[in-house]
């Protein structure tokens, strides 16, 4: 579904990314560790160009996406996204926030918009929330409703970065209940996150990143419970 | 969106009570032959305002041979009251067809314009304060005094001429009596039967017995240069009254007419009639402050509206990843914050004019002045308000599958516009304030009212500190309602 070659993306000198090669398959649930700085988000982020890759190639769906006449808002609304800080649109209400996206860019029409937004906020657990304005909600509600925002464009892909860092501990746990209940829907996503027995839990496979290049990668079993390299030793004995 | 919407509606329901009330200067365009002149009217007996039945008319000996120029060429009369040294810049870009205001030809003035035969000579006097008659008795004794006149007259010309003079020159008659009697000058020089008409009124000031010499000032009509089939006519009606000795009854009858003897008063009679106390002046004249007060909001609300879209537009310019873009947007920014308004305005209604033949009028040169100078600062304040937006919003949007263009829409610039909306309040109350300066070009505004029953009332003072305490009310209301159209705004940030 998505294909990565020889990613590179470096700031003036500073080489973030140092050649990702990496296939993910439709339905696969992907998790992306790693210490700070090893370039995990900036991957991420290039995988919907939020950042623009120095050098390599993205196919998604067979369609090449770094090509410089590719549409990259088209291929956007197939990939949702979920941000550390939620980003929520602070002037629009939590239906708002849900519905802008499919009203503006794929034209549907306001009661249909609002149809799969109250189910998706259903789904989310905060069927109560739709009129409310995203200052008024908890960090946990805020990432839940950001999780429904990038459903509501359907689409067929969802990045995570970092989804719960910001968070309270206490509500860490609802956040990571609906993406589990998302994967266990068959969604392909791909999860930057520090949470270890969340990725042991629902990712399909793990990839450990170091220094702006992937380490190790295989299931959770494996590199959880037999890591061959030593930098994915070092760091799991340091996190777990 | 709500934002936009709620402020656009605001804009617009401020606009269309204004479009409803305001007296359009532009209204009824009529199709006949016109002939404008162009005065200035604060030169009694020659021309003035006066308040005849409760309507504010411009009269006085000049309107009167106007009346008959245009008369004889068979088209209606258009009076246009300008400030005196922009006549001949009106004259100049075509804006009015002719200048009758007392006006001296001059070598200087005939290089510009060209001048009818002489149809009045006037003489011209030192008034001082009534104590200091005796101090100046003759020329020399007005040696390196401060002296007062009115700006780009024949009467600065003659103070010019006086031995180590401080000139002190000012746009209005009035201004130069509030000089006089705050004891900024000591002497000015003045238009014979204009001083008659201050001093009247004015007990505390006096003519002195200076003789100035070659002091006779002939006056003539002022057309464009060349326009020779227009100085014949004026030139045929000029002849017809001066063989009926017509001009000199003319100037009896308006000095009359303005010291109030037309009246059945006598001089005497004026002098110790009690002078009428500001309430009274704002009471007998409210109908000039309303028509001010109506033209400065209608402008106000003009020039914040159209400097509210053009700022938007500059400000994504300056934000536009194109360099040419930018760097236009920066130089309209800089050009147009880096000169003062009034040249702006002027440059606007007379250089346009001149170059490209475009004649604005001045409500429109009002408001295209007040709107691409506020747009400029309205531009940097959107600037502020957009980068001041978090990236994430951005990213969010754009991870939506937005366009650029959407994304500004719908997510970034209601953010930015609410949060500068007190500094757009703020610039509001600066153009209500600053929008003053377009009476310079004659638009009826409040300042220009204040004017107005300045030289009516030869109150030189009162009628300024109203309209001071008028404009005080229009900006300290409007604060109080942008205060609390931003807390309704903010109802969404409550926690």
């Amino acid at each position: 579904m998505i294909n990565v070659k020889g990613l590179k993306k470096s700031y003036g000198k500073n080489e973030v990314l140092t050649g990702i090669d990496m296939d993910i398959a439709q339905g696969e649930v992907v998790v992306i560790i790693g210490p700070s700085g090893s370039g995990k988000s900036t991957f991420l982020r290039c995988l919907n160009l939020l950042e623009q890759p120095t050098a390599g190639e993205i196919h998604f769906e067979n369609e090449l996406i770094t090509a410089r006449k590719h549409d990259i808002d088209n291929t956007r609304k197939k990939m949702g996204m979920v941000f550390q800080h939620f980003n929520l649109f602070p002037h629009k209400t939590v239906l708002q926030n849900l519905t802008i996206a499919p009203i503006k860019v794929k034209k549907m029409n306001t009661n249909a918009a609002n149809k799969i937004a109250e189910d998706l906020l259903h789904t989310v657990g905060l069927a109560d929330k739709s009129k409310a304005y995203p200052s008024q909600l908890s960090g946990g509600q805020k990432q839940r409703i950001a999780i429904a925002r990038a459903l509501a464009m359907q689409p067929h892909v969802m990045l995570f970065d970092e989804p719960t860092s910001a968070l309270d501990p206490e509500m860490v746990g609802e956040v990571l209940e609906v993406m589990q209940k998302l994967a266990h829907e068959g969604m392909t996503m791909v999860i930057v996150t520090h949470e270890m027995n969340f990725a042991r839990e629902v990712g399909d496979r793990i990839i450990f990143m170091d220094a702006g290049q992937i380490v190790e990668q295989g299931t959770p079993e494996k590199v959880f419970g037999a890591p061959s390299h030593p930098r994915t030793q070092d760091f799991l004995s340091k996190v777990l | 969106m709500k934002v936009c919407k709620s402020l656009f509606a605001l804009c617009f329901s401020v606009l269309i009570v204004f479009l409803v009330v305001a007296p359009m200067a532009s209204a009824a365009q009529d199709t006949g032959k016109k002939i404008v002149v162009g005065l200035s009217a604060d030169f009694a007996p020659y021309e003035f305002r006066k308040n005849i039945n409760g309507k504010d008319e411009i009269v006085g000996s000049d309107i009167e041979i106007a009346k008959r120029v245009a008369a004889d060429m068979g088209a209606e009369l258009q009076i246009q009251d300008i400030a005196f040294d922009s006549l001949l810049p009106a004259l100049d870009s075509g804006r009015i067809d002719m200048i009758i205001s007392g006006m001296t030809p001059t070598d200087e003035r005939r290089q510009n314009v060209d001048f009818s035969d002489t149809y009045y000579i006037s003489r011209q006097v030192i008034v001082t304060r009534a104590e200091d008659t005796t101090k100046f008795k003759t020329m020399e004794s007005l040696k390196g005094a401060a002296i007062g006149v009115q700006r780009g007259s024949i009467q600065q010309d003659i103070a010019k001429g006086i031995e180590g003079a401080k000139l002190s020159p000012v746009d209005k008659v009035s201004d130069i009596m509030l000089q006089l009697e705050s004891n900024r000058v000591d002497a000015a020089v003045m238009e014979g039967p204009v001083a008659d008409g201050q001093v009247l009124n004015h007990p505390d000031l006096a003519i002195t017995d200076i003789q100035i010499p070659d002091s006779d000032t002939p006056m003539a009509i002022a057309v464009q240069k060349g326009n020779t089939e227009l100085l014949g006519q004026i030139n045929k009606t000029l002849a017809t009254l001066k063989a009926n000795n017509e001009v000199d009854k003319f100037v009896n009858d308006a000095f009359k007419l303005n010291s109030g003897e037309s009246t059945g008063e006598t001089a005497e009679q004026i002098k110790d009639k009690p002078k009428p106390n500001i309430f009274q002046i704002f009471w007998d004249y409210r109908n000039y402050y309303w028509q001010g007060i109506q033209y400065t909001l209608f402008l106000s609300a003009m020039g914040v509206l159209f400097g509210f879209i053009i700022g938007l537009i500059v400000s994504l310019l300056r934000l536009s990843q194109i360099s040419v873009f930018r760097w236009l947007a920066m130089t309209y920014i800089e050009i147009l914050r880096g000169t003062p308004m009034l040249v702006q305005l002027l440059i606007i209604h007379y250089g346009i004019a001149q170059a490209f033949n475009i004649n604005f009028t001045v409500l429109e040169s009002g408001i295209i002045t007040l709107s691409i100078n506020s747009s400029a600062y309205l531009a940097e304040i959107f600037r502020a308000g957009i980068q001041g937006v978090d990236r994430g919003q951005t990213e969010a949007a754009r991870s939506l599958g937005m366009s650029y263009g959407a994304t500004m829409r719908h997510i970034i610039i209601p953010q930015a516009i609410k949060s500068v909306l007190p500094a757009i309040g703020n610039e509001f109350v600066v153009i209500i304030k600053e929008s003053s300066i377009v009476s310079f070009i004659g638009v009826a505004d409040l300042m220009f009212q204040a004017q107005a029953v300045r030289s009516i009332t030869y109150s030189a003072l009162s009628p300024l500190i109203i309209a001071a305490a008028i404009y005080f009310v229009m900006t300290f209301i409007l604060s109080k309602l942008l205060g609390i159209v931003e807390r309704r705004l903010s109802a969404s940030d409550q926690r």
